[in-house]
């Protein structure tokens, strides 16, 4: 195989959305990536945590196998299984699945085993957790000095809330992008309806982190403190912080900062200039958009010179956002006789940015991805042929992309417990017995 | 710690304009790239010339809308709109080894910075090419802005009120994002030419990947022909309840709460002291109180209503329950989370004024980030064209005086 990450050893320790998908996209450029799942899920919460108030934590659901992703579905159908789920799927192609208890003494050596030889260890446990599970980074480092260890939660290692419980919501709306960007005043300020803080954070993770793995000799060579420097390190990813600073720190810090004033919703695109935000039209939605003069006639000359466009005061974003109730009521009129394909195609071909609003339907199967190979068909034990995306970015000599299916769970325990570990077949039987692997 | 960053050594030319670009560059940069970005007086970069300035001086080098997104970058003064300016660029591109560009296809043949031509100066070039829709296919040309790339990947179907229309996000998450998965993307060609010795063009489609963060909702529709609309703030899968932002003390003070199990169900009950509403057999499992979930919002924003949102996510977390305050802009600088991991310091601009931008907002164990402010426009001219490059003095004057470097 001739890939980008080809001879990159992963190992994933992921529960839920966000080191799943960071270890996704190692896994799509053929680094081999080894997720390792428990046999019940901790619902990314401690299962052994009292609480003080009197009710007994229930345990944990028993009919939950592995990553807690493997109970969310989608299903097909909606009936739940374990090995049917969707999100589970997208989330983890290309991977190979060990099934393997290391929460007790046994499980935890091999596991540990296979850090000593990988690159990079990915995970999304609480910092605490990992402490608890001997599994910190203080200890991974001594066993493995070249090692590369992400960890992405919510909060970050350090921190008051480093201990903090958190999800992907939580971390999202600590960026303050629900409240400055995205809402109506005086509604709830909103997320985008998908796991956003946690996706963003696993970008950064993996870029981070992989800077890290290519950087790793040159670091090792100059730690000039450290004699046995393998040159690993520790990549310590806050998914809030990463949004907050990336994305509304950059254009709002500075400015609050020095003049103490910041802007807020207002469940418009863009309020000082016209037009500017998403409209409806005949068969759903259109981002209308025309901001430079040239767009703006690129518009109307879409919709068929109309008189009332006619306006040279019209010329001006500004003005026009002055008047706004007015050239938005015009527009309504004339998207209500139009599909969002017609609206986009006319005014694209005028020179005019506005884009339908694509369902996550009318996008996927839009013609373009299959053009560029974006959709892929993998085929999986349970699900028969499933259609899921391809790599976020093509390299055009080494395209990657998903080809393997997600794993089963404990898909490859005897080929990762038997070839890589050199566990005779009696040894697994008896491990399988006492529980430590499935 | 070690003195050396992970990417010390490498040199990138960052074609990238506008919020997207200039982030992929920073990202290498904040890791030890040096990194120029290549712009021009014959045409100033629009983030340039973004209020708020610094000390309200109307300036391009002191647009504080712009600097977070772009310090890490260097900047030197090259007019493309002259040939013997995208001569002088393919003379940098050759002592590089990463050219960054976000223009739309085939911009950079145009200006004789091709991948062919770059390849002609530099064998083993990286080009990474980060066009809205990618090189290739029917929507290649298509015109966004980062605000509206989002509208062609689906996710902006997905954000809005509950059985209400799609609400725009009113900045360009994917702006950054993109960055992002630029700069990843430069390391896997990295990757790979550290293995193989060969360059290579990369494709990157910003709607490629945005369209990642639709995937559960694309399973649901690629499965069951289900297609997702605007969830508010529930789970995306439905997986729990509540699960959303609820009103405290204060004008637009809200404080997110999400349950998932049943162990964090009734930490948030013993948090409420435990009121009779919440032992209703439309609340007693998660399944029933993900269908009954407006009413749970209810009776749970009735109780949240008299609390300091700082305060309250406090109590809830030692009772086991996410929940976490909702931010607004004016609490970035003084929250105690961002503020113990630093994210946001205060900087000298080259220009000798004092700003607030965001540091390394990844933590990394054994490599410190060089994070610098700025840039001013073509302060790294002298360094590059006399130093690296080589040029006389009188050469770079006589560039400077025929407005190449401009």
């Amino acid at each position: 195989m001739d890939g980008a990450l080809t001879g990159i050893r992963v190992i994933e320790l992921g529960e839920g959305i966000s080191a799943a998908f960071a270890a996704k996209l190692f896994a799509d450029y053929d680094a081999e990536v080894i997720k390792v799942e428990l046999p019940r899920s901790p619902c990314a919460s401690d299962p052994t945590e009292t609480h003080d108030a009197g009710n007994v934590a229930q345990p944990a659901d028993v009919s939950r196998l592995g990553d807690v992703t493997r109970s969310w579905g989608p299903f097909p159908g909606d009936v739940p299984d374990p090995e049917k789920s969707g999100a589970f799927f997208f989330l983890n192609t290309n991977k190979r699945g060990l099934a393997l208890d290391f929460t007790c003494d046994k499980g935890r050596e091999l596991l540990l085993r296979l850090i000593a030889e990988a690159d990079v260890l990915i995970e999304n446990f609480s910092p605490r957790q990992m402490r608890e599970w001997k599994l910190d980074w203080a200890t991974l480092e001594k066993i493995n000095p070249k090692l590369v260890m992400i960890s992405i939660t919510p909060f970050g290692q350090t921190g008051p809330y480093a201990d903090w419980k958190g999800y992907d919501l939580n971390a999202f709306h600590l960026s303050a992008t629900g409240t400055r960007y995205c809402g109506v005043p005086d509604q709830a300020p909103l997320e985008h309806g998908t796991f956003s803080a946690e996706f963003f954070g696993a970008y950064c993770a993996v870029t981070w982190g992989l800077a890290a793995v290519i950087g790793r000799d040159l670091v090792a060579q100059d730690d000039a403190e450290n004699e046995k420097s393998g040159g690993g390190q520790h990549i310590d990813v806050s998914c809030a912080e990463t949004v907050a600073a990336l994305f509304v720190g950059a254009q709002n810090i500075g400015g609050y900062a020095q003049d103490g004033k910041s802007g807020t919703r207002t469940g418009v695109g863009m309020p000082l200039a016209a037009p500017a935000t998403i409209i409806p039209c005949q068969d759903g939605y259109v981002w209308m958009m025309a901001l430079e003069t040239g767009q703006w006639h690129g518009l109307v000359r879409a919709m068929g010179n109309p008189d009332w466009a006619q306006l040279d005061l019209f010329d001006d974003m500004f003005e026009r956002a002055q008047n706004s109730d007015m050239i938005y009521a015009f527009l309504y009129e004339w998207a209500a006789a139009h599909t969002k394909q017609e609206i986009m195609d006319l005014c694209q071909a005028n020179g005019c940015p506005t884009t339908a609003v694509f369902t996550v339907a009318e996008a996927g199967e839009h013609p373009h991805l299959r053009e560029r190979n974006y959709l892929r068909e993998i085929a999986h034990a349970a699900l028969g042929t499933v259609r899921t995306f391809g790599a976020p970015v093509h390299l055009t000599a080494c395209p990657g992309g998903a080809t393997a299916p997600a794993p089963l769970f404990g898909e490859h325990n005897a080929e990762i417990l038997g070839v890589r570990l050199g566990l005779s077949v009696a040894e697994q039987s008896t491990l399988r017995s006492v529980g430590v692997i499935a | 710690m070690s003195k050396a960053l992970p990417l010390q050594g490498l040199r990138v030319a960052n074609f990238g304009w506008g919020w997207l670009g200039p982030v992929a560059g920073q990202t290498l940069g904040f890791l030890g790239a040096e990194v120029y970005k290549i712009e021009s007086h014959a045409r100033v970069d629009i983030n340039r010339t973004l209020p708020p300035f610094a000390e309200g001086k109307r300036d391009f080098d002191r647009s504080l809308q712009n600097h977070a997104g772009w310090a890490g970058n260097g900047s030197v003064t090259i007019n493309l709109k002259k040939t013997a300016g995208q001569a002088l660029a393919r003379e940098l591109v050759a002592k590089c080894d990463v050219v960054l560009e976000n223009f739309g296809p085939g911009v950079m043949d145009k200006l004789g910075l091709g991948y062919s031509e770059l390849c002609k100066v530099r064998p083993d070039v990286i080009l990474v090419s980060m066009p809205a829709a990618g090189l290739t296919g029917p929507l290649r040309h298509v015109r966004t802005y980062g605000m509206s790339l989002s509208s062609i990947t689906g996710l902006d179907s997905l954000t809005g009120y509950v059985d209400g229309p799609p609400i725009p996000m009113e900045n360009a998450y994917a702006d950054p994002l993109g960055g992002i998965i630029g700069a990843f993307a430069a390391l896997l060609a990295l990757r790979f030419r550290k293995r193989t010795g060969k360059g290579q063009l990369v494709d990157l489609s910003q709607q490629e990947g945005i369209l990642q963060m639709v995937g559960p909702a694309w399973m649901d529709y690629a499965f069951n022909g289900r297609v997702a609309k605007p969830i508010g703030n529930r789970h995306p899968l439905s997986v729990g309840a509540p699960h959303g932002v609820f009103p405290c003390v204060g004008d637009d003070r809200w404080i997110s709460i999400a349950v998932l199990c049943e162990a964090e169900w009734h930490g948030l009950v013993a948090a409420m002291k435990s009121p009779a509403w919440a032992t209703a057999v439309e609340f007693s499992s998660s399944q029933k109180r993900v269908a009954n979930i407006e009413a749970l919002h209810q009776k749970i924003a009735e109780w949240t209503r008299g609390f300091d949102n700082q305060e309250l996510a406090a109590l809830l977390q030692t009772h086991g329950v996410a929940a976490a305050p909702v931010l607004a802009v004016a609490d970035l600088l003084s929250n105690p989370q961002l503020q113990a991991r630093n994210t946001f310091m205060e900087v000298t601009h080259p220009l000798g004024f004092r700003e607030t931008i965001y540091g390394a907002y990844v933590k990394t164990s054994r490599t410190e980030p060089r994070i610098t402010p700025g840039p001013a426009m073509g302060c790294d001219n002298e360094h590059v064209f006399r130093s690296l490059l080589g040029r006389s003095e009188v050469d770079y004057q006589q560039l400077v005086h025929d407005e190449v470097i401009f």
